[in-house]
């Protein structure tokens, strides 16, 4: 079953649109838990609670404030803020064209299809758009407003169809550096195994055969629960981390098992 | 920027176990505003809280409840939901590794960064350059709260990403969406080829992120020129850490999200 329409638009770029619609592409069905306090069982709820105070604090008395130095506050207003929403348009407006894999995949968001609006005389602009991308192998960099926010995306081609992935800003990438991580050196014999031991265990990329076991599990652990049976509690497994003078070692024997 | 952990464990690959911790990689927003309270200008801090007892509630106190009929809960403390799958809540076990090349960015849901806690640098870094060099992508499950996750462990600048997989199950079927036939005249068809060729430029995202920047910073600007900054009152501190898990994040970075301007 498809996913529902989301918004409509034209795609635009030079003197081509292309009329399109989005497509919701992922449904996630998951066990839906909720918080409860151990003493009274009663329902949580999440409540912005005053630093100073520690008391929650209603709605009509928040405010937002953006931090010029540590707990100074430059008060900005709804109305003020509205003011730099996008104003709504019905454009995908497609600025360039990238290689495909140029892409840094931790960039990629949310995932819609598109389909060719009725407007499209027999989804004419559609085909030749999806043949282009595809024997180009570019993607699109776009940028909309929806629901009174700038997306930013990637429009893509695969087979006959389009997808547009909308992507992350780049100042919400937190930058590897800022994690400070040290050097560790290692021997080149060590890293030659490593490398060996990976290719050993390379296999096809099929997603299909990973079921999601641990859902069905937890279902028969509730309905256990339900039934008043006692649930045994199994520690989690622990594994001993290698040793640094023991990673050589250690990579052998597991180059010697995967052979 | 402080990074919060979300998770620590150990991520293995055959026999080599590394000690890690799970960070942050994405940090939702925008020129960051925060909420104060009117009254005081205090911050505001997102806490559980009991309305029955109308106080805050520590992580310590809170408990799972899945929700069988209205308002009857069958409760699961973290140990029992640890013992779901014991094998999968403490170690992330690499099952076999992938060319990053097949691997269809469609799956992709959410990045995380994977940094080595103390011991586990030497192999930590062995894998990051191993994997870089090879190009491959680790594919593992693991389990946080009551999600299992279907995962892969890729090396990027020098750190290893885990990012979230979607099951292929939650991908619906993208057939029947482009139209099945049409002819396109081959003029046409060059023409629209050669316009994309022409606009083909490097991939930098920095130039988007700075454009959606602007009209906010000329707010704040403007807004510095005419009016005083408010002051938060001494010892407005905020208390404990944000969210616990990969899922209470995961809500968060979702929330947020929604929040944006």
């Amino acid at each position: 079953m498809a996913g529902a329409t989301i918004w409509k638009g034209d795609l635009h770029f030079g003197d081509t649109d292309v009329p399109v619609k989005l497509r919701a592409a992922v449904r996630e069905e998951r066990l839906q838990f909720h918080l409860l306090h151990r003493r009274d069982g009663a329902r949580l709820r999440q409540q912005m609670i005053c630093a100073y105070e520690k008391k929650p604090v209603p709605g009509e008395e928040q405010a937002k404030g953006f931090e010029v130095e540590e707990g100074k506050y430059l008060l900005v207003e709804p109305a003020e803020l509205e003011q730099t929403a996008p104003e709504s348009s019905r454009m995908i407006e497609v600025h360039e064209f990238v290689k495909s894999g140029e892409i840094d995949p931790l960039f990629f968001d949310r995932l819609y299809y598109l389909e060719p609006d009725l407007a499209d005389i027999k989804g004419r602009g559609f085909i030749a758009l999806a043949k282009a991308l595809k024997e180009l192998d570019v993607a699109g960099i776009c940028t909309w407003a929806m629901r009174k926010r700038s997306y930013f995306g990637a429009l893509q081609a695969h087979g006959k169809t389009l997808r547009l992935h909308t992507l992350r800003y780049a100042d919400e990438v937190i930058p590897a550096e800022s994690l400070g991580l040290q050097e560790a050196p290692f021997s080149e014999k060590e890293l030659k195994i490593g490398i060996e031991l990976i290719e050993k265990l390379t296999a096809p990329f099929e997603p299909g055969k990973f079921q999601n076991e641990h859902q069905e599990k937890l279902k028969e652990m509730i309905a256990k629960k339900a039934r008043g049976e006692k649930i045994s509690i199994l520690p989690p497994r622990r594994l001993k981390p290698t040793e640094p003078d023991q990673l050589l070692q250690v990579l052998e024997a597991s180059l010697k098992k995967a052979a | 920027m402080a990074v919060q952990g979300i998770w620590s464990g150990t991520i293995s690959f055959s026999l080599v176990a590394i000690p890690v911790r799970l960070v942050k990689a994405i940090e939702s927003g925008r020129v960051s505003f925060r909420l104060l309270h009117s009254k005081d200008y205090s911050p505001l801090a997102r806490r559980m809280f009991c309305p029955e007892e109308e106080t805050i509630v520590p992580a310590a106190e809170i408990i799972r409840g899945f929700e069988i009929s209205p308002d009857r809960f069958i409760l699961m403390t973290d140990e029992e939901l640890e013992s779901v799958s014991p094998e999968r809540s403490r170690t992330i076990e690499i099952m076999e590794f992938v060319d990053r090349e097949e691997m269809d960015p469609i799956y992709l849901d959410h990045p995380y960064y994977l940094v080595p806690a103390t011991g586990g640098e030497k192999a930590y870094r062995l894998l990051v350059e191993a994997m870089r060099r090879t190009n491959r992508a680790g594919l593992a499950k693991f389990v946080l709260a009551e999600r299992e996750y279907l995962v892969a462990v890729t090396s990027r600048n020098g750190v290893l990403v885990l990012t979230t997989l979607h099951y292929p199950e939650a991908l619906l079927p993208e057939e029947g969406f482009s139209p099945q036939k049409g002819k396109i005249p081959l003029e046409e068809q060059n023409q629209i080829k050669k316009s994309i060729a022409q606009r083909t430029k490097d991939f930098d995202p920095g130039k988007y992120a700075d454009k959606r920047r602007e009209k906010l910073i000329d707010l704040l600007a403007r807004k510095a020129k005419e009016k005083a900054t408010v002051e938060a009152p001494a010892g407005a501190e905020e208390e404990g850490e944000g969210p616990a898990d990969l899922v209470a994040a995961l809500e968060e970075s979702m929330r947020k999200l929604k929040e944006k301007p």
